[in-house]
């Protein structure tokens, strides 16, 4: 970027990962289409972002009633980015026990890039056969822990260590509540980055304002590795926004090799074309935040709430009580009952014998 | 019951289903516990089975085919890798083998569906913990409604689940799959498994969402509550939580706690298919009796 050259100390490489396309899908009930898809992976394609992460919010084989389920299928996806890019890397993203290795060899088959496999922060090794998979494959393969306040910066790093013990070329933690505060992503990042050897990445959401704070304490702390979306297009109270965070690096004496006029070019693409409106830190962010919720349970938790007279943020701060881990959408419900049989006696949460 | 009678039993694998298992069939008055093989004598479940008086060996399948009397039964709790070597190495034996790894190798039984087949098969599966779960409630409901799309989402602590079954996520999806379609006639199948961390441990719970025509709320809880009712008779922890019926979409929820044994009341996943396991074995049991009886009549 032209206007940083007055930087004297050699600037620090740093490789920003976009996932608008995966994460965003999560704000917009995983409804985006062909040509939406196309435009915006051209653009930050354009601006020469490294990576473009493409896919479900919960990423490959997860479209379903329990997460949503996505306009398109997860080959029309693939087709629709893989052709769109030229110098971008291709991303996908996958949980196991949602996707399943077939789903790896489609994604395969459409020259992706580099694949991430995802599992709750303490429960690394259900990622164990699909790294290994990838990695017997000659395929990119990285580690990233979900839910990540969930655990001690030890354990992180233990789990981080297993990681590349099975295969994963990369590591790292999602903040996918969007909790942390900047110190608690310095400790968890000094910790699994002497843990490991290889590049170590992190994620924020920004529920409490502070996505771009967190994501510079992780870069400072020796992540090389951030994700960031255009406008901050994602589940909840929105991403890391990539346009800030990018210029923001660059201040800081990082570089990035990316655009700044075809990257503010492909934010606005973004807001044109893939959303409604850009994420805003509204009241249910804040609450589902400091609840340590997954972000993607909003709409879900609004439809529910809305159903059985209840209040949402009720409903977050029970799930985070009972300490729901992304994917247990289907305990909305349950709490859902459950609040409404507390507060007016005659609810419908079913008794032992229906 | 005369302990003649009673079949004699081998456990394949001492990880946490196998040893609660054979704890279940020591409890049986049709089954006869011979013996708990592992691979590893040093391994924890081994130990904590001899710990507990049962009788151990640790050379596999192989401790158990060459026992100079050929088992009645041996239940399979490795890992889906390993059912075809093990099912190949039993077969001259004329064992009957129970599978419970999610190897979609043998005949899959639901004992309140198909409870009656396996008097046909000497290789019975057992599908998984979410399939036992799931298919006689959202069979119940297919039977007598058009379906058009099924999801059964389960979630066990993750304590409950050993190594065997965390490499084996993949085959797990299949074959809960597999047992969906195959028991309920719909063609267009999820599943979904989530381990959870919470402390304390998450109860077992299986979600099941089914879209249709003509669901409501009158048509739905009953046969729900009836499919319930014949999966209590073998697995008293099973338990509905919700059942929702709006739209056309079913939403039903139900919980799992285990009988106690060795694992602990949380891990239902484990309870309610090596139950359904002593289940099918039982009446193999009953089978065998009554034809040794019609033998001694004829």
């Amino acid at each position: 970027m032209s206007q940083q050259a007055a930087e004297s100390s050699p600037r620090r490489p740093i490789l920003i990962h976009d996932p608008t396309l995966r994460d965003g899908h999560h704000a917009v009930r995983h409804q985006l289409g062909r040509e939406q898809l196309r435009a915006y992976a051209r653009a930050a394609d354009a601006a020469g972002i490294p990576v473009v992460e493409v896919g479900h919010g919960n990423g490959l084989g997860a479209s379903s009633l329990q997460a949503g389920r996505a306009l398109l299928s997860d080959e029309a996806m693939l087709s629709a980015v893989r052709d769109a890019l030229t110098t971008s890397k291709l991303g996908v993203f996958m949980l196991p026990g949602w996707g399943t290795t077939e789903n790896i060899r489609q994604a395969i088959s459409y020259d992706v890039d580099l694949v991430r496999i995802g599992t709750h922060c303490t429960e690394g090794n259900l990622a164990e056969r699909h790294l290994g998979l990838l990695r017997d494959a000659g395929v990119d393969a990285h580690g990233v822990l979900l839910m990540s306040h969930m655990a001690n910066p030890e354990r992180l790093a233990e789990e981080c260590a297993r990681l590349v013990g099975f295969g994963a070329t990369g590591v790292g933690i999602l903040d996918s509540s969007g909790h942390y505060l900047p110190t608690d992503v310095t400790t968890r990042i000094t910790a699994i980055r002497s843990a490991v050897g290889v590049p170590v990445m992190f994620h924020g959401h920004n529920n409490l304002g502070m996505a771009v704070a967190n994501s510079i304490a992780a870069a400072e702390a020796g992540a090389t590795i951030l994700d960031a979306c255009a406008r901050g297009f994602g589940a909840g109270a929105g991403n890391t926004q990539l346009e800030v965070l990018v210029p923001v690096l660059e201040r800081l004496g990082y570089d990035t090799g990316i655009d700044l006029y075809r990257l503010l070019d492909a934010a606005d693409i973004a807001e044109r074309e893939l959303m409604p409106a850009p994420p805003t830190i509204d009241s249910i962010g804040v609450v589902s935040g400091l609840a340590g919720v997954f972000s993607g349970f909003k709409n879900r938790v609004l439809d529910v709430a809305a159903r059985e007279g209840v209040d949402p943020r009720d409903v977050f701060f029970e799930l985070g009580r009972l300490q729901a881990v992304a994917g247990q959408e289907d305990l909305i419900e349950d709490v859902a009952l459950a609040l409404r049989a507390g507060s007016t006696g005659r609810g419908e949460r079913m008794a032992s014998h229906v | 019951m005369n302990s003649e009678r009673r079949l004699s039993v081998g456990v394949l694998g001492a990880g946490l289903i196998g040893v609660d298992l054979a704890m279940k069939v020591e409890r049986s008055t049709a089954l006869d516990l011979h013996l708990v093989a592992g691979r590893a004598a040093e391994s924890p479940g081994l130990k904590q089975a001899a710990r507990l008086g049962l009788p151990v060996a640790s050379r596999g399948i192989r401790s158990l085919a060459d026992l100079d009397e050929p088992l009645d039964v041996v239940f399979d709790a490795t890992n889906a890798g390993s059912h075809a070597e093990h099912a190949e190495a039993l077969a001259p034996l004329g064992t009957l083998l129970v599978d419970l790894t999610p190897s979609r190798i043998g005949r899959m039984v639901v004992p309140t569906v198909n409870g009656a087949d396996v008097a046909a098969h000497r290789d019975l599966n057992m599908v998984s913990c979410g399939g036992q779960a799931s298919v006689p409630i959202v069979r119940a409901i297919a039977l007598a409604h058009r379906i058009d799309y099924v999801e059964v989402v389960a979630t066990a602590a993750t304590l409950s689940v050993g190594r065997g079954t965390r490499l084996n996520l993949d085959e797990y999806v299949e074959t809960t799959q597999d047992a969906l379609r195959e028991f309920t006639g719909v063609g267009d199948v999820k599943a979904i498994l989530n381990i959870s961390p919470a402390r304390p441990p998450a109860t077992f719970r299986v979600a099941m969402s089914l879209v249709g025509e003509g669901l409501t709320h009158d048509s739905v809880r009953p046969l729900v509550a009836a499919a319930a009712a014949d999966v209590r008779a073998f697995a008293t922890g099973y338990t509905v939580t919700s059942c929702i019926v709006n739209d056309s979409k079913a939403f039903i929820a139900v919980e799992v706690t285990s009988a106690g044994d060795q694992i602990p009341a949380y891990a239902g996943n484990l309870d309610i298919i090596n139950s359904a396991a002593i289940r099918v074995a039982e009446r193999c049991a009953v089978e065998r009796r009554s034809i040794e009886v019609m033998e001694v009549v004829s």
